[in-house]
């Protein structure tokens, strides 16, 4: 190994010049190991800048995120192995079972509502139309803006006094709640903002997958005289089934990940109201430096994400990365 | 039937405009609200128009608070976090794609695994491991008695130097060029790294953009993490101005929105310019 001498590009074009004709079988063996050890080497040199920042950044906080969740930490002192004590404070803890029923209740509604109208939408710009770019754009431009930003505009639209939303009720003769403030219309004003800057994305994977759908199969359908109706429920909703287990699931990670929103509008109330598994996990780390605490919660929501993330993996039938 | 077909495309077009306008409904209002007076403000019933252009409340909000620095900061944190992203993980897209070596199949299931880490798992032992840097801030080698990188650019650059999803496009970008041209520039003597760098990466151009594109917006758009590493003023990036306007000027609206403006049109600029790669890019990133 180390008395091997990798050819030069001159070492390589002098030999080719002494030995006219095909060299010889030990040489070419010698210049092929030579390569495959280069390229190896060139493989690992151009890899390791991104996989040590992803061990630093990645690895090293998770395997900490498990080991802090069996312990007492405040950052201040050391942290004090304390078992299975932040999971069993995590049990009996009323507002982080609020904020897993919260996160819920928001994914159980933005993300069925959100893909049924980006559905609607996709299928509407899935013909030709003059000015369907516009249409697109305009429906994904909530996707790209800060959802800091995006939950200002919203808190001033939910204004009691001055707002949009409540000017636009009075128009029509009712009465607007003060939207925050209600424990009863809090969630509701925070799921509504979910599902507009929500819809642009599913949008754009749903017309990706149907202008990707066969034609020929619905030439045949029509000639067979199948309704549009009766060609979407047995040709386009099985075809798009890939894309909407795809879609469902990542939108469902996303979800479940929500905090800018609540940290905006509501703060997490009022009275726990719109509290989230994630804005929880903030509080718990950040307000009350309870650090172990905090990673134990941030382990749950870690778990129930992965079971997601299989549960698509399963029902897809394999991981479209691994290729 | 051609009279049933065009009031079907009317009907189309309706429901499009409709869905359009509610999209666009709510940044109309940001900017409307950005150029009135408190009195048309503070209207009841709310007025639609501005009975006054205030274009002087851009001003007043750039005195009312630092957004130009804000927004300064933003820049230098999206710039970098988008030439370090482009550079790094092109070079380990390529490589395990084009340079199978040992360990490669395991190191790009990592890099598949680490995208499906939430944010909020791995937050807090980041926000420690900044905390605890040895050697900066009054840290000693053990990374005691300081501060670490917290309030540096340090803490606001370096984690977010390269994401799991910038290198998992760019295998998938790499993987699609045939092998004949890589095969034929080692014939004619160019190294691994010429060949990525001179032949392979020119051909992957819309990679670049895409991930370029979307590690800004990203970045711009990111809050929680400068909210949690910086707290002086200098520092901040817009996302956290913005917060932080809010809840020292509770009743500041015009000022708000004309800073939430300033945050919000960089962005839409860049979608609509480089609207094909963000398509591109979104509809390969739902993971995010």
């Amino acid at each position: 190994m180390s008395g091997t001498i990798v050819p030069t590009a001159e070492g390589r074009s002098r030999s080719r010049s002494r030995v006219p004709g095909p060299p010889s079988p030990a040489t070419a063996a010698s210049r092929r190991q030579g390569l495959a050890r280069t390229r190896r080497r060139a493989g690992l040199l151009m890899v390791a800048p991104a996989l040590l920042h992803a061990l630093i950044w990645i690895g090293i906080p998770l395997v900490a995120a498990v080991v802090l969740s069996f312990t007492s930490y405040d950052v201040l002192t050391p942290p004090r192995f304390t078992g299975l004590q932040n999971f069993r404070d995590l049990v009996s803890d009323n507002v982080f079972r609020r904020a897993v029923l919260n996160t819920s209740i928001y994914t159980f509604f933005t993300v069925p509502v959100a893909m049924g109208i980006a559905l609607l939408i996709a299928l509407m710009l899935n013909t030709r139309l003059a000015g369907r770019a516009i249409f697109r754009t305009a429906i994904f431009i909530p996707q790209v803006t800060a959802t800091i930003a995006v939950a200002l505009v919203w808190l001033w639209i939910y204004d009691p006094r001055s707002g949009l939303a409540n000017a636009v009720l009075s128009f029509l003769g009712l009465d607007g709640p003060a939207w925050l403030s209600s424990t009863s219309w809090a969630m509701p004003a925070v799921i509504v903002v979910g599902v507009w800057q929500g819809i642009g994305l599913k949008m754009l994977i749903y017309l990706a997958a149907l202008q990707s759908l066969p034609v020929d199969l619905y030439e045949a359908a029509s000639v067979d005289g199948a309704s549009k109706v009766r060609q979407f429920f047995s040709l386009t909703v099985p075809l798009l089934r890939p894309a909407t287990f795809f879609v469902f699931v990542t939108s469902v990670i996303g979800a479940f990940q929500s905090f800018d929103q609540v940290y905006i509008l509501t703060d997490g109330g009022p009275a726990n109201s719109t509290t989230m598994m994630t804005y929880e996990i903030y509080k718990s780390a950040f307000r009350e430096f309870r650090m172990g605490y905090a990673c134990a919660q941030s382990l749950v929501l870690f778990a129930l994400l992965l079971f997601l993330t299989l549960l698509n993996r399963r029902i897809t039938g394999g991981d479209r990365a691994t290729r | 039937m051609a009279r049933r077909a065009r009031a079907g495309r009317a009907a189309l077009y309706l429901a499009l405009i409709a869905i359009s306008l509610v999209m666009i409904v709510p940044f109309v209002w940001m900017l409307l609200t950005s150029v009135k007076t408190p009195g048309d403000i503070a209207a009841v019933p709310p007025r639609l128009l501005p009975t006054h252009w205030a274009f002087g409340n851009y001003v007043d909000a750039l005195r009312a608070a630092p957004f130009a620095t804000y927004a300064r900061n933003s820049f230098v944190i999206a710039a970098s976090h988008t030439l370090l992203n482009v550079v790094i993980a092109s070079m380990a897209g390529y490589a395990l794609a084009r340079l199978r070596f040992r360990g490669s199949s395991l190191i790009f299931l990592g890099f598949v695994g680490a995208l499906m880490i939430p944010t909020y798992t791995k937050i807090l032992p980041e926000f420690l491991i900044v905390r605890f840097m040895p050697l900066f801030g009054g840290n000693d080698i053990l990374g005691q008695g300081g501060t670490g990188w917290l309030d540096t650019w340090w803490a606001l650059i370096i984690p977010g130097a390269v994401s799991p999803f910038s290198v998992f496009l760019f295998r998938q970008f790499y993987l699609d060029l045939p092998v004949e041209l890589e095969e034929a520039a080692r014939l004619d003597g160019l190294g691994e790294f010429g060949i990525y760098a001179r032949i392979m990466t020119p051909l992957v151009k819309p990679a670049f953009i895409t991930v370029a594109l979307l590690t800004f917006e990203g970045s711009w758009n990111n809050f929680l993490w400068p909210l949690l590493v910086t707290k002086s003023d200098s520092l901040r990036v817009i996302q956290v101005g913005l917060s932080v306007f809010r809840t020292e000027n509770d009743t500041q609206w015009a000022f708000l929105m004309a800073g939430t403006t300033l945050a919000t049109v960089p962005m839409v600029v860049l979608f609509l310019i480089g609207q094909r790669y963000f398509v591109q890019g979104f509809a390969n990133a739902g993971i995010k």
